[in-house]
């Protein structure tokens, strides 16, 4: 699904050289939930965005579904996020002018779905976060969890093959951190989609497949966690 | 994403910040009235001129007269023996995208009606080119080849009759008012003496040896619709005739009508009026004539200067219009870059999230284009309303000047085009922060708290 192969990144500001990304290999499954584990400067956010194509590694690929991210143009990287990629952001990243079912139906509004049809969707995703009765709702009336799950069901509206989640629950209490993580988790799972969370918090890390540790721009180890491939991916 | 998302989506947009989009819209209303007034105030000024020249005849006739024929390179006097005669009208009349060419004799004679009196222009014309010439008769009809001694008349004509009868002719236009008259149904009689019919002067002797002047029996056959233009003054009749009288009276009274005629002579013209097809041939066939050594006039001729002039004029104002709408059109450009600026975030998700860089672009180029098109249709609107009070004020004093025109004119292309203009301008201004929007790196603006 995604081959990640000797990626590294270094910054340069001024004369100085932050090595964001050291050397980093490897593979994750379709289907997989994979958690980045580290602590806050890490690189796992530069990881991140390379492998969505936001931004490209001074060295390295990055092939998702066969196709060499860091090659593409940026419109073409535009039209590929459109069409295979989910994104949940950390400050929930709601458009402040559009009520809850728009947010939700906006990536579905870039891909040119006819209105009724993506309200339809949208409104199906609004329900199974429960947040059913919010659709009118613009993110300034809503709480930071409800937020999240409009976030969540944005990410999963077009149903793309990934979703990549940057400390997705960063921003809530324990309580909430738990339903929208079940909930991220069991949307992955409906439809089989693979989701790569980023995260500091080592709890977090225990809903995954598999966490892959991350050092100074390094993988420190990996940790298969068999309990939860019962799944019978791989 | 579809064209109607992207409309809703920039509408959206633009309702979110009403005050700014207001007093963006505002500048480009102002800018637009401000050149569509200034414009209207130049065409108003073209069709005034227009008018009025109609007014003073067709702007399809050229006037070529029997007098100051020397055209460049001809000394005055010397050179080519001129005849403003019937080879002239002639080869006038091969030129190309001429209609008619109407030779002119003018004889002023005395008509007694009845108990009434009065001295007019007689003109000599040929019957058959009265219609290419525009003749309109309101009462009767226009004359006819076989018409000898019919006499059609301008519709002013009756201010020249009085009653010589009476202590205090009331005559003329000063006149309390017009004469009653009808030349249609009384006996007429035409006379070239101006002394028939008035009552002798005591002591004076009657020169036994001048022959009693020749009169001759006409009849009115036509009152001409009023034209605004020197038909109104004159009378008409067949060209045979008007020849015949002037060859008698001379005869007849030598010394005296030989004053009164002038320099011309028999086979000579005095006058040619030439109808050109089309208005914008006018200036061709007045060079080609010009080239023949005649000196024509036409109002065309007057029209290009006055032309001239309120280019010049629409040019200036115009020109004074267009700085306000530069300066709204830096107003669009910046209000774009402000929203850049606010919605920096906003565009980096959109990004993030799929949009397409295009998409990015056509919902910033959208905004700048509907301030331009919603400032440019209020601005035609208020540009309407002020033409309408302009006319209502300035109607009074230029009112004489102006006829019906008024001072303000606002046509249909220039409000069609002020329309584009600014929704063009609006597109042009918002270019550049359209680009700036779409390049913008999604990383960043999500990055940026
Ligand atoms: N745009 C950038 N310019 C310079 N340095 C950067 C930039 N982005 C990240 N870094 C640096 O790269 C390192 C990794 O950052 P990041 O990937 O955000 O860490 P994490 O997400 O794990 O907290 C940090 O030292 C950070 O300062
Ligand atoms: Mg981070």
């Amino acid at each position: 699904m995604v081959n990640i192969q000797n990626v590294r990144k270094v910054y340069k500001i001024g004369e100085e050289r932050v090595v964001a990304l050291n050397d980093i290999s490897l593979k994750i499954h379709p289907e997989e939930i994979c958690c980045f584990l580290g602590t806050s400067g890490s690189g796992k956010s530069t990881l991140l965005n390379i492998m969505a194509g936001l931004e490209k590694p001074t060295k390295g690929t990055i092939t998702i579904q066969g196709k060499k991210i860091e090659k593409m143009s940026e419109k073409e990287v535009t039209k590929f996020r459109q069409k295979n990629i989910g994104f949940v952001f950390q400050s929930y990243n709601l458009l402040p002018s559009l009520t809850a079912l728009e947010n939700v139906s906006l990536p579905l509004t870039f891909r040119g779905v006819p209105k009724n049809m993506r309200d339809r969707i949208a409104m199906e995703m609004l329900e199974s976060v429960g947040l059913k009765k919010h659709i009118a709702h613009k993110p300034s009336q809503m709480s930071g969890g409800q937020q999240q799950r409009v976030g969540i069901a944005r990410a999963f509206v077009s149903k793309p093959p990934i979703v990549f989640a940057d400390e997705p629950t960063g921003n809530l209490d324990s309580k909430t951190t738990e339903e929208v993580m079940s909930l991220m988790l069991n949307m992955a799972r409906e439809y089989k989609q693979t989701l790569i969370l980023v995260t500091h918090d080592k709890s977090i890390a225990e809903f995954a497949d598999r966490i892959v540790y991350i050092l100074d721009g390094n993988i420190e180890k990996v940790e298969e966690k068999g309990l939860m491939k019962g799944a019978g991916i791989e | 994403m579809n064209n109607l998302d992207l409309i809703k989506m920039a509408l959206g947009n633009l309702l979110r910040r009403k005050t700014r989009t207001l007093l963006t819209i505002l500048g480009v209303v102002i800018g637009t009235s401000s050149i569509v007034v200034m414009l209207s105030l130049g065409i108003a000024m073209d069709y005034s001129f227009k008018e009025q020249l109609s007014r003073m005849g067709s702007l399809n006739l050229i006037d070529v007269n029997n007098y100051g024929f020397y055209g460049e390179g001809i000394a005055p006097g010397g050179g080519k023996d001129l005849k403003l005669d019937d080879h002239a009208v002639n080869s006038i009349r091969q030129i190309q995208g001429v209609q008619g060419v109407m030779p002119i004799k003018t004889a002023y004679v005395r008509i007694v009606a009845g108990k009434m009196m009065g001295n007019l222009p007689v003109i000599g014309i040929q019957p058959e080119l009265m219609e290419v010439f525009d003749f309109k008769v309101e009462t009767g009809r226009l004359l006819m080849a076989s018409d000898k001694d019919a006499i059609v008349f301008g519709k002013q004509i009756t201010m020249n009759f009085y009653n010589p009868r009476l202590r205090n002719p009331q005559f003329g236009p000063m006149g309390p008012e017009p004469p009653k008259i009808d030349l249609m149904n009384n006996k007429l009689i035409l006379t070239t003496s101006m002394e028939y019919g008035e009552r002798r002067m005591a002591g004076v002797e009657r020169d036994p040896n001048q022959k009693p002047p020749k009169l001759y029996k006409v009849k009115g056959v036509g009152i001409l619709q009023e034209s605004q233009s020197e038909k109104d003054y004159n009378a008409y009749m067949h060209m045979d005739t008007l020849q015949k009288i002037l060859e008698e009276s001379q005869r007849t009274e030598q010394g005296e009508g030989q004053r009164r005629r002038g320099s011309q002579q028999n086979d000579q013209y005095e006058r040619v009026s030439v109808k050109v097809e089309d208005i914008n041939q006018v200036e061709a066939v007045q060079e080609q004539i010009k080239t023949m050594g005649f000196q024509p006039f036409s109002l065309t001729d007057m029209l290009k200067s006055m032309k001239e002039t309120s280019r010049k004029m629409q040019a200036i104002l115009g020109g004074i219009g267009a700085v306000s709408l530069f300066v709204a059109a830096i107003g669009i450009t910046n209000t774009m870059v402000m929203s850049i600026y606010e919605r920096t975030r906003e565009i980096g998700v959109m990004k993030v999230l799929g949009a397409d860089l295009t998409d990015i672009r056509k919902l910033f180029l959208l905004e700048a284009g509907m301030i331009g098109f919603g400032g440019g249709l209020l601005g035609l609107v208020l540009s309407y309303l002020i033409s309408l009070g302009l006319n209502k004020i300035g109607g009074g004093f230029l009112g004489g000047m102006g006829g019906n025109t008024g001072i303000s004119v606002i046509p249909f292309q220039l409000a069609m085009a002020a329309l584009a203009f600014s929704t063009i301008v609006g597109l042009v201004s918002g270019f550049s922060p359209a680009r700036r929007a779409m390049n913008l790196s999604a990383l960043e603006a999500i990055r940026s708290e």
